[in-house]
């Protein structure tokens, strides 16, 4: 048996209410509101924030292997599944990959883990779906879209459900796109697209994993499939005998947006928390092609699946001031910071362990836990029992500014210094906050962050966000 | 081990106007300082044996290694030793004469701190240290982090804060080489823009351009050039972690480098705390003031911000902090600093300081602190 055992659900902070965008451009918009990767945020880092949900069930040891999936990771060559099991402090001896090119990646990801579990050949796969896709201004992806991330574990426990089968179909059909050298998504004719392209490729493996497993429209109890829009995943289980009212899960958009990888996840992740053990869900995805995924649920399934709840990842939100803002988190208009020089690869691969995996120093003769990593105990100053430890990601914090002199593209911002639990004391800047949540004692949890560009790369370093 | 007390003697000081020095180089800083020494010294520039130059921040037209006081004094055939200790460089540079002096090797040492802060784009001091740890930091937010947990452990409100800087503003507003000669309110002070919590911009002090300079020789010879020279008591510097937010162990109520910078000094001098008349101290930012207070020892810990709110340290108080201006209105120009506090102390000690001179004074203190708490410095002069 193989299938899913936990879930982990990212949604970026800022939310930006479609209504701004609507009267920034005059236009009309959907109703509701879009997640919105924040300043310091891409598809990396969010992914390493769904990843770390996961790791409350699971050991990093027991992992041998991480699949990433997005149409927008930061970087067009380097591979990202391996900075984001590096930040998770997987082990080195583990197989990644990237999975790109289109927003049916995220699925694509999820049953190649399956099929490996399956096979044998790897025992436990963190899939890793994020998406930060670039929008272009007054465009009508621009408030559609939303930022996000899901991140699964695939193993043979399949607590949460178990894998019944997939259906795939491959074709060229142009719908939604970016070039090479383009920054933005590009889409052709929706009505067309979604007539002739998404319901009939996506109609046709729904049906074909159903018939193949001999599952009837009406044994199906969640249909839940990615969409381009608001209205399409109602079409398609029109299409495939599924009842939308009652069978289809609810779209996202409304209070989230289309986030392009992550949605047959999220999706999934949405119909377990509402499944029973022994329903069949299937999962959809389409883009040049489409493939379909049946589960049936298993005995973790219900409200607690997912970490943290779907409504619970939603309340966990802080409204954009303006349209403008967006803008500048994505680096559309407004000030950047000041690019750094670039940072040694040197300095970098000495110094992995301390600033990515986030290991400081433990005496083993005082006990002091320190960071950075120490060459003499700062307590007893013994050089013999130095030996790495790995930071906790929590703690309080001992104290702090807002400062309002900083480089940094958000203004003010906060510093602190926060002691860790389990030892060591770190200080790095805050993000997902406001200047009111920096005080004395607060809880405080460790993101990984874009910390600055330059010299045409990112760095990537922890900040604090409230815990 | 013996003493640098009484061995050393202040002979000359010289100090440019701090400020915005467009009009000037940091050579011409260097030349107007180390020639006024020269002067008040009486004392010819081949008389001079060996030269300190401090510079924290080196610049393209100067003040990296000798050859930025060589150079332009035209100093040459002889050892010119450049220091950088963070703010404590000036301080640094001037007990490193003294220790030259006091060795036996040099008789005749001439000190000078230069900095040019304003010819270089951007706000406040750039940001040198790891690309990665820290990121984010700056000097008033390092200060920020220990004024917020002191004030968090002591209940002190930004108006305490607020007192300093309108203190140090009255003794600059009377003092001609001050950066900022102007008188401020506290309700200015607590209005100003925020930098960074709990520092208003007044809170701060400038980013300033200015050169000084003292000459020291063997306490023997002193009286040969001037009959009210100076005695150094007591010279000591002391080093702590640069990086005291890594450290679990660290209160953040005070700078251990202080602490044991002056504990040593005042060995050194055979004098107390209660033996000092007056201290120039390293008010970067008015709460360091009140840290400094305590870590010096002219009280305890969490009662300095009483000392200032009962007065008693302005000039005419018993504990007069700062009579210059202080870093706060005199400015910061960081390598000249230092030195700047011993032209200070030495004029004070002559009795020169008219308006913001304080009474009987003849035992004075010097203090920087770097880093924050990463160094400092302090140093004890005496009337002859």
């Amino acid at each position: 048996m193989t299938g899913l055992s936990s879930i982990g659900v990212y949604l970026p902070r800022p939310r930006l209410e479609r209504s701004k965008i609507a009267s920034a451009w005059g236009s009309r918009q959907p109703a509701g509101e879009r997640t919105v990767a924040n300043y310091d945020e891409d598809a990396l880092t969010m992914a390493v924030e769904a990843a770390h949900r996961c790791l409350e069930d699971h050991e990093a040891l027991t992992f041998d292997g991480l699949f990433f999936a997005s149409t927008s990771s930061p970087y067009r060559e380097k591979q990202v599944a391996s900075v984001i099991a590096t930040a998770c402090d997987l082990p080195r001896a583990i197989l990644t990959a990237d999975f790109a090119g289109s927003v049916r990646a995220g699925l694509a990801a999820l049953t190649a883990a399956v099929r490996a579990v399956e096979s044998g050949s790897a025992r436990r796969i963190l899939v890793v779906a994020s998406d930060c896709r670039p929008a272009p201004a007054e465009s009508a992806l621009e408030a559609i879209f939303g930022d996000g991330a899901v991140a699964v574990v695939v193993d043979a426990k399949a607590r949460l459900c178990k894998f019944v089968g997939a259906a795939a179909v491959a074709e060229e059909f142009t719908f939604q796109w970016r070039t090479d050298t383009g920054d933005s998504v590009q889409v052709q004719d929706a009505r067309f697209s979604i007539s002739h392209g998404y319901l009939r490729d996506l109609g046709e493996v729904v049906e074909r994993v159903m018939n193949e497993h001999g599952v009837g429209a009406d044994q199906v109890a969640a249909l839940a499939v990615a969409s381009p829009d608001d209205k399409a995943a109602a079409q398609l289980a029109r299409a495939v005998g599924i009842d939308a009212k009652t069978r289809l899960v609810p779209s996202l958009i409304p209070q989230v947006g289309v986030l392009g990888t992550p949605d047959p996840l999220l999706l999934l992740a949405s119909a377990l928390e509402r499944a029973k053990a022994g329903d069949r869900i299937v999962v959809g995805a389409f883009g040049e092609g489409a493939e379909a995924v049946l589960f049936e649920a298993a005995a973790g399934a219900g409200p607690s699946a997912c970490r943290p709840s779907i409504e619970k990842a939603i309340a966990r939100r802080a409204p954009l001031p303006s349209y403008e803002r967006y803008l500048k988190y994505r680096r559309i208009l407004g000030e950047d910071e000041t690019p750094v020089e670039l940072i040694s690869n040197v300095l970098e691969a000495r110094e992995l362990q301390q600033d990515v995996r986030l290991y400081g120093t433990r005496c083993g003769s005082c006990g002091m836990v320190q960071y950075p990593q120490a060459r003499v105990c700062l307590a007893c100053l013994k050089r013999e029992a130095l030996e790495p430890v790995k930071l906790g990601k929590n703690g309080r914090i001992f104290t702090f500014t807002v400062d309002h002199l900083a480089a940094n593209l958000e203004h003010p911002m906060g510093m602190v210094v926060i002691d860790l639990e389990g030892g060591g004391r770190v200080y790095v800047q805050t993000t997902d906050c406001t200047p009111e949540d920096v005080q004395i004692g607060a809880e405080m949890t460790l993101t990984f962050r874009r910390l600055h560009a330059g010299g045409e790369n990112y760095n990537y370093f922890w900040k604090a966000r409230p815990a | 081990m013996s003493s640098i007390r009484d061995k050393v003697a202040v002979i000359g000081v010289g100090c440019t106007k701090f400020g915005e020095l467009y009009d000037m180089t940091y050579e011409d800083q260097v030349c107007d300082a180390a020639f006024q020494a020269y002067a008040d010294a009486n004392v010819d520039p081949s008389e001079i044996d060996a030269a300190y130059v401090g510079t924290y921040l080196p610049h393209a037209q100067g003040g990296k290694a000798g050859i930025s006081l060589a150079d332009p004094l035209r100093l040459y055939d002889r050892p010119v030793t450049r220091v950088e200790n963070f703010c404590a460089t000036g301080t640094d540079a001037f007990r490193n004469a003294c220790l030259a002096v006091a060795s036996g090797q040099h008789d005749i040492v001439l000190v000078v701190g230069s900095e040019k802060l304003k010819d270089r784009p951007g706000r406040g001091i750039p940001r040198i240290g790891h690309q990665i740890l820290g990121k984010g930091n700056t000097a008033p937010g390092l200060f920020a982090l220990a004024a917020n947990r002191y004030m968090h452990e002591f209940k002190v409100g930004r108006e305490t804060l607020a007192k300093v800087a309108v203190k140090n503003h009255w003794n600059g507003a009377r003092n001609q080489l001050a950066h900022f000669q102007m008188e401020i309110t506290e309700e200015q002070v607590l209005k100003a823009p925020m930098i960074a919590t709990p520092f208003g911009l007044f809170d701060c002090c400038p980013t300033t351009d200015g050169g000084a300079a003292a000459i020291v020789c063997r306490a023997d010879i002193a009286s040969r050039f001037r009959d009210d020279y100076v005695l150094v008591k007591g010279a000591a510097l002391a080093v702590a972690t640069g990086r005291p937010y890594f450290d679990p162990t660290f209160d953040y109520v005070g700078f251990r480098s202080t602490q044991a910078a002056a504990k040593k000094a005042y060995e050194q001098a055979d004098l107390s705390p209660s033996d000092i008349d007056f201290a120039e101290v390293h008010d970067c930012f008015t709460w360091t003031e009140i840290s400094n207070i305590e870590d010096l020892g002219f009280c305890e810990k969490g009662k300095a911000p009483g000392l200032v709110e009962e007065g008693r340290t302005r000039v005419d108080g018993d504990i007069p902090i700062n009579p210059s201006g202080g870093l706060k209105s005199f400015g910061h120009p960081i390598g000249a600093s230092g030195v700047r506090m011993i032209y200070e102390c030495v004029q004070q000690l002559r009795g020169n300081c008219g308006e913001r001179q304080v009474k009987d004074a003849e035992i004075g203190l010097a203090h920087n602190v770097g880093g924050p708490g990463a160094v400092s410095c302090v140093v004890i002069l005496g009337q002859r």
